[in-house]
């Protein structure tokens, strides 16, 4: 018998529509100089555009690749959200993690002259965990860390945890019977329902 | 307007678990028509997968709470009551809204109340602030249907003497017990040395297959997913789908019930609900039986006002909603390391058999299910040690590494090293405490009277009050479980023991007796003032026992069938 946490991912209405409205920079910032842009090495990451390249080079910051185990890009990350975000069909959602980009650039500008993108890891890191003091800075975060924290670890069939990447590299053993692509969450159980119900 | 272009059936059922299940079954092998209303959708040993998103990060058994939710109230450091809806917090009382209810999520750990349970207040006495009453029924009454239940839902198990075994008709369970994980021989040595009965614990679980079931497949992942092998006793597997193939039994899926009506003379006459194209529609039946989950039972009735109950069904007396129960105690976590395994007696457990997964931990204590020690202050109800590996949700997992020790976010190199270690340094036996969540007037369900779910109905608000008894029975179980990690070599032993509720352990708000003034329903689980109008979940229940109230709520259920057959 378990008895089950909160879901962590669960959005507070209240606070989620506030930040929407407060929709000022993160953090006013100091200015620095312009950086050249990191070489982004999945080629299914090459045509990006913002904000999803952005967000690409956040989460690859978030959750970076070294010799031993898998960045955000080598499971999928980025797809995944993409996912999710198609999935929730939520415009507040979305246009908040947009917003978020834009914000991260304006403040990556004022003290870099330069996109996020174009950042040092070191500056990079300096500059979100600055964005991290603010609520909406921290709200914006969570989310990425929350969807890139499932996208290491969901299933495959969502779009993340590429070749089971994220399992093989925590050593976790999975359960079976795993979902097909007809039996993901959403074309089940309340999700179908409502869904039929809409159409009627 | 809603239409009614059905038949008459004999038993209209509102709900689909495991209060549900028996009734639908037994009246339909009795050859009665039963219609059964469940607000959920169909979904089948077939759509259920050990998919982490689908069990336990999204909504997908249950509703949406922008949808339908409820108002929770709890205590505020002032003494005020403090509400907020549950689509504001995410705090999701929600549990499993498809056919066959919550059965279908549950790890399926069974164990039967004593006989003194069934009495509690006449053997302890009266705890002030708390509406302890004995129940109308003794456990004797009960002991066949608790039996029927071994046979008809499938529980393994293994009848081990001690001093707090309740009497049993059928010498030893119908199924032996499920596979056992290692670590049962270590908590075995170390009950052993404490000189205490380590029990294996009973399992809703087949170990074989029978009646057209498979035998568990033993995953690993059992509590809140649901069962694709057909294995777990849910009111579905077990009972529901073989009633369906009776011929005698409909089953209408996505049908939510919201008021039943009655008449002049005070019986229900129709069932009204949403289809599901969300169109009213209404049917009728000589007899209703209501199981919908504590919660909302209670909610249902009181939305159903009529010319003989002003104040909801069987309500005349404002017992409806009262003294609802949950499960009191907490949880305790202890570690095995497996670089520091060869430091400890472990009975020659490898690393590697410690990381098995798939058999269970079937082992639980009910040394302290009835307490006497002077330390605590005499004789007084105790309760339940579960013992259980941590849940192997990778990404529940995870997330408990997402915060760093500065309250920032864990990100970088170091949210690896912490994922890394948490996942691969050691094993966590955990335990979990049961004692009773004493009946008092500040745990009840009303209707809330400005948030409404998508059909326009008044939610439930729920307050969430306990009483200070409950923690001093849950702190000091903990502890006992404490000392038995302690003396199996666990490192970074610790538990907690609150107020707070668990959501997917409820009971009470119908509470049945005697007396109208004092409960709602009577012995027979009747509504005391309704002539055709029963409640089989676990909203009987007025004290709940130490244990998880699923076998019991079966058990009454399959007695009230057999009351029920009388009168059709």
């Amino acid at each position: 018998m378990i008895k089950p946490d909160h879901s962590l991912l669960q959005l507070n209405r209240r606070q989620f529509v506030q930040l929407l409205s407060s929709s000022a920079l993160f953090a006013p910032g100091l200015a620095s100089a312009a950086q050249i842009a990191q070489a982004v090495r999945d080629p299914a990451y090459q045509n990006l555009a913002d904000p999803w390249l952005t967000i690409a080079e956040v989460q690859q910051h978030l959750l970076p690749a070294d010799a031993q185990s898998p960045g955000a890009e080598q499971i999928g990350a980025l797809n995944f959200l993409q996912t999710m975000l198609q999935v929730n069909n939520d415009p507040q959602e979305s246009e908040f993690i947009q917003q978020g980009v834009d914000w991260l650039n304006q403040l990556a500008n004022k003290q870099h002259q330069a996109d996020f993108k174009q950042l040092e890891p070191a500056q990079r890191e300096v500059l979100l965990r600055r964005i991290e003091t603010s609520d909406a800075g921290a709200r914006w975060l969570s989310i990425l860390m929350t969807y890139l924290i499932e996208a290491l670890l969901s299933d495959p069939v969502y779009g993340g945890n590429k070749n089971r990447r994220g399992w093989q590299w925590l050593e976790h053993i999975p359960g079976f019977p795993t979902p097909s692509a007809d039996k993901v969450y959403f074309k089940l159980g309340a999700h179908a329902s409502s869904r039929r119900r809409t159409k009627a | 307007m809603s239409q009614n272009n059905d038949r008459d059936y004999d038993v209209c059922v509102i709900g689909s678990g495991a209060g549900a299940g028996p009734i639908i079954s037994e009246l339909s092998k009795a050859g009665k028509s039963v219609l059964v209303l469940e607000k959920g959708p169909w979904l089948h040993n077939n759509d259920f997968f050990k998919d982490e998103l689908a069990c336990c990060r999204r909504s997908t058994y249950t509703p949406n709470l922008q949808d339908e939710q409820h108002v929770l109230e709890e205590a505020g450091y002032d003494g005020q009551w403090v509400s907020e809806a549950s689509s504001e917090s995410g705090w999701d009382f929600w549990n499993g809204n498809v056919v066959g209810g919550a059965s279908n999520f549950m790890s399926g750990f069974f164990y039967r109340l004593k006989p003194k349970d069934f009495h509690l207040k006449s053997e302890f006495g009266e705890i002030a602030g708390a509406n302890v009453v004995d129940w109308p029924i003794s456990y004797d009454e009960l002991e066949p249907y608790y039996s029927k239940v071994e046979t008809e839902v499938g529980i393994s198990g293994r009848v081990v003497a001690h001093k707090f075994q309740e009497p049993r008709s059928r010498e030893d369970f119908p199924y032996p017990p499920t596979l056992e994980h290692p670590v049962v021989k270590i908590i075995d040595h170390a009950c052993q040395q404490l000189n205490l009965s380590s029990l294996p614990t009973p399992r809703a679980i087949l170990s074989r297959p029978a009646n057209g079931r498979n035998s568990c497949e033993y995953s690993g992942y059992c509590g809140s997913y649901g069962c694709s092998s057909g294995a777990k006793g849910s009111a579905r597997a077990a009972l529901i789908d073989q009633a369906v193939a009776s011929g005698f039994c409909e089953l209408r899926d996505n049908s939510h019930v919201y008021k039943l009506k009655s008449d002049a003379s005070g019986k229900v006459i129709e069932a009204l609900y949403y289809d599901a194209d969300n169109k009213p529609r209404a049917v009728t039946a000589k007899l209703f039986v209501v199981a919908c989950h504590a919660i909302e039972t209670s909610r249902l009735l009181l939305a159903s006002d009529g010319p003989r109950h002003p104040q909801g069904l069987g309500n005349n007396y404002q017992q409806l909603g009262k003294n609802l129960l949950f499960s009191a105690g907490g949880s305790g976590t202890g570690e095995f390391h497996y670089d520091q395994l060869d430091r400890l007696d472990m009975d020659g457990i490898s690393a590697d058999a410690l990381k098995t997964r798939g058999p269970f931990v079937n082992r639980g204590l009910q040394d302290w299910y009835f307490i006497d020690d002077k330390a605590f202050g005499g004789q007084a109800k105790g309760g339940l040690i579960d013992f259980l590996l941590r849940h192997p949700n990778p990404i529940s997992r995870a997330m408990s590494v997402r915060w760093n020790s500065d309250d920032n976010l864990n990100w970088g190199d170091a949210l690896k090293r912490d994922l890394k270690s948490t996942f691969t340094s050691a094993q966590d036996l955990r335990f979990e405490v049961f004692n009773d969540w004493l009946p008092t007037d500040d745990c009840f369900v009303s209707l809330d009277k400005n948030v409404k779910d998508k059909y326009g109905q008044a939610v439930a608000k729920v307050r969430l009050g306990y009483h200070p008894h409950d923690l001093k029975v849950g702190r000091y179980l903990a502890d006992k479980a404490e000392m038995v990690l302690q003396q199996m070599g666990a490192k970074n032993i610790r538990s907690s023991v609150s107020g707070s509720p668990p959501a997917n352990l409820v009971a009470g708000g119908c509470r049945f007796g005697n007396n109208i003034k004092s409960s709602v329903l009577d012995a027979n689980c009747k509504v005391h003032d309704v002539d055709n109008l029963f409640v089989t979940d676990g909203s009987f229940m007025p004290t709940g026992g130490s244990v998880p109230y699923t076998w019991t709520i079966y058990a009454n259920s399959f007695r009230v069938a057999d009351k029920i057959k009388t009168l059709l």
